[in-house]
Formats: structure tokens, sequence, C-alpha cells
């Protein structure tokens, strides 16, 4: 009822050429305004410079859940991996030159304290305590970011890094030792406001 | 004057050789030759598949896991290129890491239906091969030896990934 009023009254007072006029104006400006948002949006979780882009995806427990129990993971393994905060890094070598991602030269910090990383030896005595078959470990072994890797020019590397559920948002710095020799001036990068998705609401 | 153009030609000549030798298509690299690690499976058919059984071919080892982005949209290039070289001197090993039969036959069977993969059930053999990562692709010469590696996925049937394959056949 109230919405046949409104249509009658909006119809009595404006033609089609003014609707089609205004449903335009609505578009130009979602377009000018709105896409810039959305870019806005995605743009937020990526850093890059000259050499690196880097992307973080912060994973829900459910998300991770729903990942292994889709590769067929035993329950108990998914109920251990899920008390973990993981965060996938989509690293990528833009530079002209060789550079390292070693993950042990990554600070994960908060107000002056290390937050101590889930390594893969961590997750190897998780598997070993519950007797995990060796698909499901190295299933989840190639999902995870490479300890120690050289990164080539041009070369992506992603995968999820590991850490004890935090509540509050974290700073991270990279540190990129440069050159097949590591001998080429080191690069650091130092982000902010890394986060576990389930703890805290971004 | 004779000697001096002759040595111009050669030097012009190898310049040139050296240029094409190094030429790689963006994102292959040459590997040190070494020896490839032992490759002894079974394809999803039951039949067995032995690397060393292959000296006197280039073989295109590769391996992937259906859950790997970059794996999905790479394997419709190997099904055409394995399509192409089918009866090349070029062979094939496509090495499923560590997925159940179920999981590999309903992920190939909507992309890639062609392909009779070798099953890596534990993930032991890729393990062995250290891959930089899923999905990764290493050329093994005639005498055993790797010498190419692949970072990541590539168009196989395409420009520079097509020619490059195509030295090999």
């Amino acid at each position: 009822m109230t919405i046949s009023l409104f249509k009658k009254r909006f119809l009595n007072h404006y033609s089609t050429t003014d609707i089609v006029l205004l449903f335009l104006a609505l578009l130009v400006l979602l377009l000018l305004f709105g896409s810039p948002l959305i870019a806005e949006e995605k743009k937020k979780n990526v850093y890059q410079d000259e050499d690196i882009y880097l992307r973080f995806i912060y994973r829900s427990a459910e998300q991770v859940a729903a990942f292994y129990e889709g590769r067929e993971f035993p329950k108990p393994a998914i109920e251990r991996a899920v008390q973990s905060c993981y965060v996938t890094l989509i690293f990528k070598n833009k530079s002209d030159d060789v550079l390292w991602l070693e993950l042990d030269n990554w600070l994960f910090h908060k107000n002056g304290k290390t937050i101590p990383r889930y390594k893969q030896s961590y997750w190897n005595k998780q598997w070993d305590e519950m007797k995990l078959k060796q698909a499901y470990r190295s299933t989840f072994g190639w999902t995870l970011f490479p300890e120690v890797r050289d990164a080539r020019p041009g070369e992506s590397v992603s995968g999820n890094i590991t850490l004890p559920m935090q509540m509050h948002p974290f700073s991270l710095t990279l540190y990129f030792a440069r050159g097949e020799n590591k001998k080429g001036k080191m690069k650091t990068v130092k982000l902010n406001d890394i986060y576990c998705k389930d703890a805290v609401q971004k | 004057m004779k000697n001096i153009i002759l040595s111009l030609l050669i030097l012009l000549f190898s310049a040139n050789t050296f240029v094409f030798a190094e030429t790689l298509p963006k994102g292959i690299i040459r590997i040190d030759a070494r020896d490839a690690p032992a490759l002894k499976l079974n394809d999803m058919d039951g039949n067995s598949f032995d690397l060393s059984k292959l000296k006197g071919h280039w073989v295109f080892v590769h391996f992937w896991a259906s859950w790997c982005g970059p794996c999905r949209k790479e394997m419709p290039t190997i099904q055409a290129t394995l399509r192409e070289y089918k009866d090349s001197r070029l062979k094939f090993a496509i090495i499923n890491t560590a997925e159940t039969e179920d999981a590999v036959f309903s992920f190939l069977g909507s992309i890639a239906s062609d392909i009779v993969p070798l099953m890596d059930s534990d993930g032991l053999v890729t393990e062995r091969w250290q891959p930089r990562g899923l999905p990764s692709t290493f050329l093994v010469d005639p005498k055993g030896q790797l010498r190419y590696q692949a970072l990541g996925g590539r168009t196989w049937n395409k420009g520079a990934y097509k020619k490059f394959l195509n030295q090999f056949k």
C-alpha cells in the first residue's frame, strides 16, 4: 500500500527521462567515489615498493578448517591446526637481484616483545604426537611459507605463516638478504597492523 | 685484412651463439647439471613409471596438487602440450603430490581429463626432488641430469615456452 502510494507520487512528479538521468547520475557517483573505496579496501593488506610486493591474507579458523577438511585431514589434526593464527603471505620479487626469504630473520613483535613463530619443526612435533599420516604432513608442509628460500627476480612465493593466536594487532619487521651470496645491501621493511583474523575484528 | 675480417666474423658468431644459448623464457632457470633424484611411481591406472628407463630422452617432470591455485591454471596448458608432443622424444612425468585418487580424479576430470598422473601418495618423492614450491617443473636431459627448472606455473603451449620445449622433441 505504502509502496504503491510512493510509486504514484514519485511517477507523477518525475518523467521517465528524469528517472533515467537520476539513475545515470547515481551510477557516475558510484563510479567516481565507490571504486576508489573498493580499491582502497583491496590495497589495505598490500605493501609494495620498487623491490618487493607483499600481500597478507588473514585466515579465520573456519577457513583453515574448511581447507584441510576438503583435503580429508583427520579431525584431531584439524582441531590442532585451527588453534593457531594463519597469515597467508604472497611475496613477489620485483627487483633485478636475488632476495632471500629467511623466516627466522623476520620478527613478529608487539610492545618490544617478540612473538615466536610456529616453525615447521613445531608442526612436525604436533604430527608426530598424533601419528599423522605422511600424506597429510606433506600437504600441510607445502601450504606453509618456506622457512628458507631464495627468490629469483620476478619469482612469486606464497604460503601460510603460523603464530600463536594474538588478540591485538602486531608488527612485522622483514629482513631480506640480497644477491646470490647474500652480499648485497640488506633490505628491511617494517609493517604494522598485522593481525589474527579470529581474534581481532578489522 | 683477411685475418681481421675472419676474426671479427668469428667474434660476431660466438657472441650470437652466447646470446642465443643464454636466452631462456621468463621464469625458466638453468640448473648446474646434477643427477636427477630417483623417480619410480605408479600412475593412476596402476602402470609403473621409472625415470631411469628414459635415458636418451628429455623428460618434463611436473609436480602439482589440486589445492594449489597456480596448478589449476597451468594444468590445461600441460594437457595441450602433452597432446602436441604425444609421439615425440620429449617424455612427461606429471606427479600429483600427496592427494587421494578421488581428489585427483575429480580435479582432472573437470580440467584436464587426458592426464593420467603419477601418484606420489605420501609426498616423499616430491620432497626428495625439492621443488621450489607447487607447481614446479624440471627438465631432465637424456643423461638423466637436471638441467632446467620453471619457477611457478607457465603457459607451456604458447609463445616462448612452446619454442623452448620444441628443442627437446
